[in-house]
This record gives C-alpha cells, sequence and structure tokens, in this order.
C-alpha cells in the first residue's frame, strides 16, 4: 500500500515530507520504512516549503507533444531545508543551482494539476 | 564462481526497419550459438529481456516458441538497462548451482521502428515516479539533465566537459563494423547540437536503435575463446531520482561486490564496458566507481584515458552513444565488446595484453546496476 498524504498530489497545496521517529532521517517520496536504519515508526510532517536549489534543467523534448507548445518546461531539484531533495517545476528564468529557493503551488502539471514550482527566493 | 561465458551475438544497431521485436532476439540468438557452437536443442535455460515495443506477460515463452526450442526453465527479467547484465549474472547463478548446463540470454527490439519517438519517450518516462515526478512533464532525459545540472554546479563545470564523452564514442564506433553512428565529431559539435534537456544536447543523448544481443552461459568452457565469468555484483538502492542518494547511487556497491567475488581489484582490469545512455551517466559512473577523481572524468576523456590505448580502455565499440541503443540489447553490447577484447579478437581496436575487463550496467536514472567481471582463462 502506498502511503497516502495529503500533500500537492491530492491537489492540497504542501510539500510533505517524512520523518524517521528512530535515526532522524528525512525523506519525500513514500517509504513504509526508513530506509537508513528500517524503522517503521515514521511520521509525516509538513516542509517549510524552502532550500537551495541545486539543479536546474530546460526540457525541449517533452512526452506529450501539447506540453512542448507552452515551450520548454522548466524543472528544478531543490533540497529542502528539511533535508530531502524535490522536484518540481521552475516558474523563474532566473532560478539557477546554488540559488535560494521558495514553492508555490500552480496548476503548471499536465493537464493543468497543481504541481509544486519553485521561484528564487525573493522574487515575485 | 564457476560459470563460463562461451558465446555473445550482437547485431547491427541503427534505424533498421523490418524485423519486429522477436526476429532481432532470434538473429542474436542464433549469432551467440554458433559463437559458443552449441546447439539450439541443448539450451535448458532461457532469460530473455523485455521489449517496451511488444510488451508481452511471457516474453521468454513467446521466444522459445518462435526459436523452436523447449526449455526446462524460462523466464524474463527486467531492471531496465541494467537487465542484460542482470541476466547475466542470473545465468552464471544458475550454471554454478548446477541447476543449468546451457543457459541462453536474450534481448532485442525494434525500438526506433516499432513505434513513434512520442510513445517510445512516454514510456521510458513512466521510470519517475508515477504520482510525485511523472505529473511535472520529465523525461528520461530531464532526470539525467537534472543529474548533470547538479553535477556541472557541484565542480564548476562547463558542459564542454560532458562532451568529451560522446566525442570519444564517437571515434571508437568509427573502426566498429555495426555501429548506428561513424561520422567523428568534436566537441563544438556537441555543443551546437540542439538542446534536448539543458544541459544536455542531443549528442549528449543515445540514440533509439533497433537491433538484438545474446549471451550463452554454460558449466564448461566449449573451447579455447570460453571465458570465466568471474565475478558479478547489484545494488538496488532506489528507483526514482528523488529517492537518490547522491554519490551513493550503488553503482560502487555493485562493483565492489563484483571485483570482490572475483577476488580482484581494479589494478587487475585492462578494459572496460560502462553504461553511457548519456554523456553524464558514463561520467557519474565512472566517478561513483572510484576510477576518475570527483569532477576530472571529462578531463580524462580528453586526455585520452579511453582510447584503446589509454588508462582506462573502454567501450571500444562506440557504447550506447554511437553504437546505439535497442533497450536490453544495448546494455548488453558493453559486455560483447569486452568479451571480444579479451579474446584478442578486435584487430586494430584490440586493447594488448587484455586478460580482464569490467562492466557496468544501470537501469533507470542510476537506480539498478549490475557489475561484471570476465576474465580471459589461462
Amino acid at each position: 500500500m502506498e502511503r497516502r498524504r495529503d500533500d500537492w498530489t491530492a491537489d492540497v497545496p504542501v510539500l510533505m515530507v517524512t520523518a524517521c521517529g528512530r535515526c532522524g532521517n528525512h525523506w519525500y517520496l513514500p517509504h513504509e520504512h526508513c530506509p537508513v536504519c528500517g524503522s517503521d515508526e515514521v511520521a509525516d510532517v509538513a516542509a517549510s516549503g524552502g532550500g537551495l536549489c541545486v539543479a536546474v534543467t530546460r526540457l525541449h523534448v517533452t512526452a506529450e507533444p501539447t506540453d512542448a507548445a507552452a515551450g520548454p518546461v522548466r524543472l528544478a531539484l531543490v533540497e529542502l531545508d528539511e533535508g530531502p531533495v524535490v522536484m518540481g517545476r521552475a516558474h523563474d528564468d532566473a532560478l539557477s543551482p546554488g540559488d535560494r529557493a521558495v514553492v508555490s503551488f500552480r496548476p503548471d502539471g499536465h493537464d493543468g494539476v497543481l504541481v509544486p514550482s519553485f521561484a528564487q527566493a525573493g522574487s515575485a | 564462481m564457476t560459470a563460463a561465458l562461451t558465446g555473445v551475438g550482437v547485431t547491427s544497431f541503427g534505424r533498421q526497419p523490418g524485423p519486429d521485436s522477436v526476429e532481432w532476439q532470434v538473429e542474436a540468438a542464433s549469432l551467440a550459438l554458433a559463437d559458443a557452437g552449441v546447439d539450439a536443442d541443448a539450451v535448458d535455460t532461457l532469460i530473455t529481456g523485455y521489449s517496451t515495443v511488444a510488451s508481452h506477460l511471457m516474453p521468454a515463452n513467446l521466444f522459445a516458441e518462435r526459436f523452436g526450442i523447449r526449455p526446462a526453465t524460462a523466464f524474463g527479467m527486467s531492471v531496465g538497462g541494467a537487465t542484460g547484465l542482470a541476466m547475466l549474472a542470473q545465468a552464471a547463478r544458475l550454471v554454478a548451482s548446477g541447476t543449468a548446463r546451457h543457459v541462453l540470454v536474450v534481448a532485442g527490439e525494434d525500438r526506433a521502428s516499432g513505434q513513434t519517438r512520442e510513445t517510445s519517450t512516454r514510456t521510458l518516462a513512466q521510470v519517475g515516479h508515477r504520482r510525485y515526478e511523472v505529473p511535472l512533464g520529465g523525461t528520461v532525459p530531464a532526470y539525467y539533465a537534472l543529474l548533470a545540472s547538479r553535477y556541472l554546479w557541484t565542480y564548476g563545470l562547463e558542459p564542454a566537459s560532458l562532451a568529451a564523452f560522446p566525442v570519444q564514442m564517437r571515434a571508437h564506433a568509427a573502426r566498429k563494423l555495426g555501429a548506428q553512428f561513424q561520422k567523428e565529431i568534436t566537441v563544438e559539435d556537441v555543443l551546437a547540437s540542439r538542446p534536448v534537456a539543458e544541459p544536455l544536447r542531443l549528442l549528449d543523448c543515445c540514440p533509439v536503435s533497433d537491433g538484438g544481443a545474446a549471451f550463452v552461459v554454460s558449466a564448461a568452457p566449449t573451447g579455447d575463446r570460453s571465458l570465466e565469468i568471474a565475478g558479478t555484483g547489484q545494488a538496488h538502492r532506489h528507483q526514482h531520482l528523488s529517492a537518490m542518494e547522491p554519490g551513493a547511487s550503488g553503482a560502487s556497491l555493485a562493483a565492489q561486490r563484483a571485483l570482490a567475488e572475483a577476488d580482484l581489484s581494479w589494478e587487475a582490469v585492462d578494459v572496460y564496458g560502462i553504461y553511457d545512455s548519456f554523456s553524464i551517466t558514463v561520467t557519474m559512473l565512472l566517478e561513483e566507481l572510484g576510477l576518475t577523481p570527483p569532477g576530472r572524468a571529462g578531463a580524462y576523456a580528453r586526455a585520452g584515458a579511453f582510447e584503446v590505448d589509454g588508462r582506462y580502455p573502454m567501450n571500444t565499440h562506440g557504447g550506447l552513444l554511437s553504437y546505439g541503443h535497442c533497450g536490453v540489447g544495448g546494455g548488453m553490447a558493453h559486455l560483447a565488446e569486452v568479451a571480444m577484447q579479451l579474446r584478442h579478437e578486435r584487430g586494430a581496436s584490440q586493447v594488448g595484453g587484455a586478460e580482464v575487463g569490467y562492466v557496468h550496467a544501470d537501469g533507470g536514472v542510476l537506480s539498478a546496476h549490475v557489475g561484471v567481471v570476465l576474465r580471459r582463462r589461462s
């Protein structure tokens, strides 16, 4: 059974991470056990939404031709303050690795689904 | 481990319309059995790789019936690009345990001609997380582009450092019959090719190909050309990019397990086959394996370290980047090439005195790793 979380995948505008009650490890994707220590004492916590941008790409060849028509898709990896690395869209052309990034939630996913999207901290 | 690699077979790769997936598998299997000197009806175990074009519940039965063999054991496997070496590792265990005598390992796919580019891109993008990654619109090149972006930023490098690998692979392919692309290219050509997922450009990405590859793994050598499968090792630490531990994808673990089983260290290895789906893939694998210092793989490539006469002769058939990539068979071509090197059959591209080879494949987004150590029998 996949853990269901009240996060952006359920249309709730928040990034959730999971904390291990035994070793303190934090992660993003749902796991039933802590991949570091094996504990099942795990609890979901809402992330602050801020972090360090560590990667960006502008994707010119998309799986869905309708996505490509709107121009390159920008994706980013952001290392959240809580530790885990999260993949999101980037709606800020200037966002680059090394920048402080903040998340917002936008209907930019395929078919207009709500997805996390990052911008430089302090930008509009 | 006592297992012999008695035969290898690789078809030409490229856009070659006509044969379907099973027909590519048949051609590759015929080549490998002829190479091994093993009759088709001596195959008691069959392991087949998946085809993204012709997805089937029972790929091994499908192939066996078409080829006209009736093995005692037959099954399919799928761990992405690592499937070919994972099948070889499983074959080696089956013969070492006495369960099998001759294992035929086969894969082939009309990946270039059998489906549209959109279908191929969409199918492959499913290695992303269904709820947390795929809805963002990413593709496999996008996932690797994110790894490339992080890599270049971490070490303060420019995309030109990655471009050294497509250039080297093309130079190898220019001397290999059957390669998809043979016209030599420069770093400038790579940087001028159209962006696919920045910082990756078209020539940083392997092509999609039609073709097939096969191995025969046997309990005993069938001749002087048979090689010893000295060690295999695997690691499976994550599936999705968002769960990958930077610098510890599992590549090094798999390699160390394979070397430990072979009771060898890197110093003993003469020739390499390292998975190169993208320029960044082979860059990260080489560094995680510890063959080059962090951030230095591209500099090694520019200095000729991966040439036939370099410190680490690698992918002397041209790799996925230039020999081509027909799915599971693509990652098997590296091992077939290393086998030919260890048999001293590579003519002008022969690595002098090659005795030990190491082959590494990864599947997904550096998600599944298999390392194999092959040794020439003395």
